[in-house]
């Protein structure tokens, strides 16, 4: 026992250290970060332009004349924004025709009904949107006066705030505050998967590959091997997530108003117990299922090349869920989201989903948890017993049944 | 932690037969190895050998029979007292000598340091000590043959198995590979050696056993395989051409030198009148005993092919 885990910890430790000392590891996890830090300076750059344009737009200070004919336009505040009135439309726009006016802006009987038309001395693509802005935010600034009423103002320019409460057993529901958390373990079954899968493939494979096998089963449990891979694989994942939500953080941290983030409202969030508890179970269910098929391919398959041909349609399966995505949500009991509830390659996401957006029952909760750890379980031991009887058959794919026929006659 | 009692033998192949499908590649097939010896496991490409030393160690199972270590099937837990080096070589190409060295060290129970010690030593010993941070893929093929050697041997195991050590390495290094395992024989290590070389098993081995098609054609001291076929065998070097006779055997020939092994009732006396009077021109005859090399021959019937060529 004390040698597995000293045999244990030594597998855990060489494979974690080889694979994060690799130069290909090192750039393809630094590649993420440093393209998100390139996406954030290249948006604050463009926030910090667009905001001080639009602030320069709206503030901008050009004389112009104006005709209003729905008499909304307070004339003390055109005057204030250096307008002034006129009563000859055609003389306006020839005069900003002719560079003798700046611009000139004609406010229709019923704006409701007509465009406001702006008329202005071109200035650019980009500087020529001033006009537009000044001559709505007049438009918004008189009507707000005339209305004199800030609750009537909030109202008919949509500032107003709503907080919906529904319920649910007597009970207030917990609304997309209680959907979000449960997802994230979808999104972290997904990021893990995308992260190792291509790693626990290959992780097998190169025991094959290298020819090493006899070296290791004589000096090693395969079950050891296999077990130490997926924590080392499951170390080397959690380095890259650090690794890739550091910017993200820092971001957050210091940059949220340059970079435009929006603002996370932590305390909107409901973890209800039954729902967290079941994605935690569905999660490691599923990655138990996926990390056991993934080994099972290394071992029957003699290179990555040929491995690669079964590793594209298997990971096609985490994907294919989304396409019923409306149906898990609003018709859960529709036969192709039952069916991809409890296939074991489809269940982990299907399942995931349903569990978040509350269309999981606990029985069906309790019946794809059960089914995704058995299955999980047998494919593992399958793949130790393909590792153990088929990595040795160097330059081959292995017969899957020749490895039990041959383990059957040797129990006889 | 040792592999077995003293007073039992360390290897106990008993009845063994491994079938792949329809195909029995070894029937019946039984021999010990005792603790300390050195031992030959001897036969052409295919006759089993590599199976025998698979099953032996759990990489096949057996379709029928017992293959004991230590009194008992090998798991991989004892592998801490056993060096094996597999016919088909290979280490984790893409890391460094070192690292690669000191896992299997961890593997087999030593302490990192000790491992690491260990290995800069006989780095240093087998002549690529500037070798040790290098990827084992940029290395030549018989320095990779080097390190896997050390790999094998660096827990000092009380069973060393090698299948084929000589492959791979050249004149000058196949000698230090000798020495090294020399080294281990005299510090009481038990070995078995799969090869082709006959002198080195003849050099090396206390014990035999030479295998055909899976089934064991010869089994015992070397001394006394030779005896099993024909123990004597008469050198000559001739002018004209050899007679067929009932009292010897032509084993080899070539270019006017031959090997006869003699026949039921022949001497040493009979067959040289028997060359005389047939009118061979003797230039020399010389009493030896049969080397593994022609027992070898003999068994796999090359001698027949010769005859019947000549």
């Amino acid at each position: 026992m004390a040698l597995a885990r000293h045999n244990l910890g030594t597998v855990v430790a060489f494979e974690f250290i080889r694979t994060i000392k690799k130069r290909g590891f090192a750039v393809a996890t630094l590649a993420i970060p440093v393209l998100l830090i390139l996406v954030f300076a290249l948006i604050y750059a463009s926030n910090s332009s667009s905001h001080a344009s639009a602030d320069a737009q709206k503030n901008a200070k050009f004389s112009f004349s104006y005709t209003d004919a729905s008499g909304i336009i307070a004339p003390a505040g055109a005057q204030a924004a250096g307008g002034t009135v006129t009563s000859d439309s055609a003389a306006a726009i020839e005069a900003v025709k002719n560079g003798t006016s700046e611009a000139y802006f004609a406010y229709p009987a019923d704006p409701t009904k007509e465009p406001v038309k702006v008329y202005g001395a071109d200035k650019g693509m980009f500087e020529n949107g001033k006009y537009e802005a000044v001559a709505k935010q007049l438009l918004e600034a008189s009507a707000q006066y005339q209305v004199k009423n800030p609750a009537l103002t909030a109202a008919l320019t949509g500032t107003v705030k709503f907080d919906s409460e529904t319920y649910k057993n007597g009970q207030v529901a917990a609304g997309i505050g209680g959907v979000i958390p449960p997802l994230l373990f979808l999104v972290v079954f997904y990021v893990s998967m995308i992260l190792l899968s291509n790693l626990m493939l290959n992780s097998t494979l190169e025991e094959k590959e290298n020819r090493v096998t006899e070296m290791i089963l004589t000096t090693l449990n395969p079950t050891t091997l296999i077990t130490g891979k997926i924590i080392s694989l499951f170390m080397v994942g959690l380095v890259q997530v650090l690794v890739f939500l550091a910017p993200v953080g820092l971001a957050y941290l210091f940059f949220r108003d340059s970079l435009a983030l929006p603002e996370m409202n932590l305390s909107s969030l409901v973890f209800e117990p039954g729902p967290m508890i079941t994605g935690a179970l569905l999660l490691i269910g599923g990655f138990t299922v996926f990390t056991g098929v993934l080994v099972a391919i290394g071992a029957i398959m003699p290179t990555a090349k040929e491995a690669g041909t079964i590793f594209g349609p298997l990971m096609a399966m985490m994907f294919i869920p989304f396409y019923t995505f409306s149906m898990v949500i609003s018709n859960p009991e529709a036969l192709i989201v039952q069916v991809f509830t409890y296939f074991p390659l489809t269940a982990p996401v299907t399942a995931l989903l349903r569990n978040g957006f509350g269309t999981l029952s606990p029985l069906e909760a309790g019946i794809v948890i059960v089914e995704l750890f058995v299955v999980g379980i047998l494919i593992l031991r399958l793949a130790v017993h393909l590792f153990r009887y088929g990595s040795i058959e160097y330059g081959r794919k292995l017969s899957i049944a020749g490895t039990f026929r041959r383990t059957d006659l040797a129990t006889k | 932690m040792t592999l077995g009692d003293a007073a039992e033998p360390l290897v106990h192949i008993q009845d063994f037969r491994m079938d792949f499908g329809d195909t029995t590649v070894i029937r019946d097939l039984s021999f010990d190895v005792h603790a300390g010896e050195t031992f030959g496991f001897l036969g052409s490409n295919g006759s089993g050998k590599t199976t025998t030393l698979r099953a032996l160690l759990g990489i096949y199972q057996p379709t029928a029979g017992t293959l004991h270590i230590g009194g008992k099937v090998f798991e991989p837990r004892d592998g801490a007292r056993l060096g094996y080096l597999p016919e088909e070589r290979g280490l984790y190409k893409k890391e460094p000598v070192l690292d690669v060295m000191v896992y299997f060290g961890r593997l087999k129970g030593l302490s990192k340091a000790a491992a690491r010690s260990w290995s800069e030593s006989y780095l240093e010993r087998v002549g690529i000590p500037e070798k040790a941070k290098t990827r084992l893929d940029k290395l030549s093929g018989g320095q990779q043959q080097k390190v896997q050697l050390g790999v094998t041997i660096m827990n000092n195991p009380e069973l060393l198995i090698l299948d084929e050590p000589t492959k791979g390495f050249d004149p000058v290094n196949r000698r230090l590979l000798m020495d090294i395992i020399e080294e281990h024989k005299r510090a009481g290590a038990t070995v078995i050696m799969v090869t082709h070389q006959m002198e080195e098993v003849e050099r090396l081995c206390d014990r035999v056993i030479l295998l055909k098609d899976g089934v064991s054609r010869a089994y015992g001291t070397v001394e006394e395989v030779q005896e099993e076929f024909g123990g004597t065998v008469y050198r000559v070097t001739y002018d004209g051409v050899l007679p067929p006779s009932d009292l010897y055997e032509v084993i080899s020939v070539s270019e006017g030198r031959a090997e006869l092994a003699p026949g039921q009732g022949a001497s040493e006396e009979k067959v040289l009148r028997e060359l005389v009077e047939a009118g061979v021109s003797l230039r020399s005859f010389t009493p030896a005993r049969i080397s593994l090399d022609e027992i070898f021959i003999k068994v796999y019937g090359e001698q027949h092919e010769l005859a019947e060529a000549k």
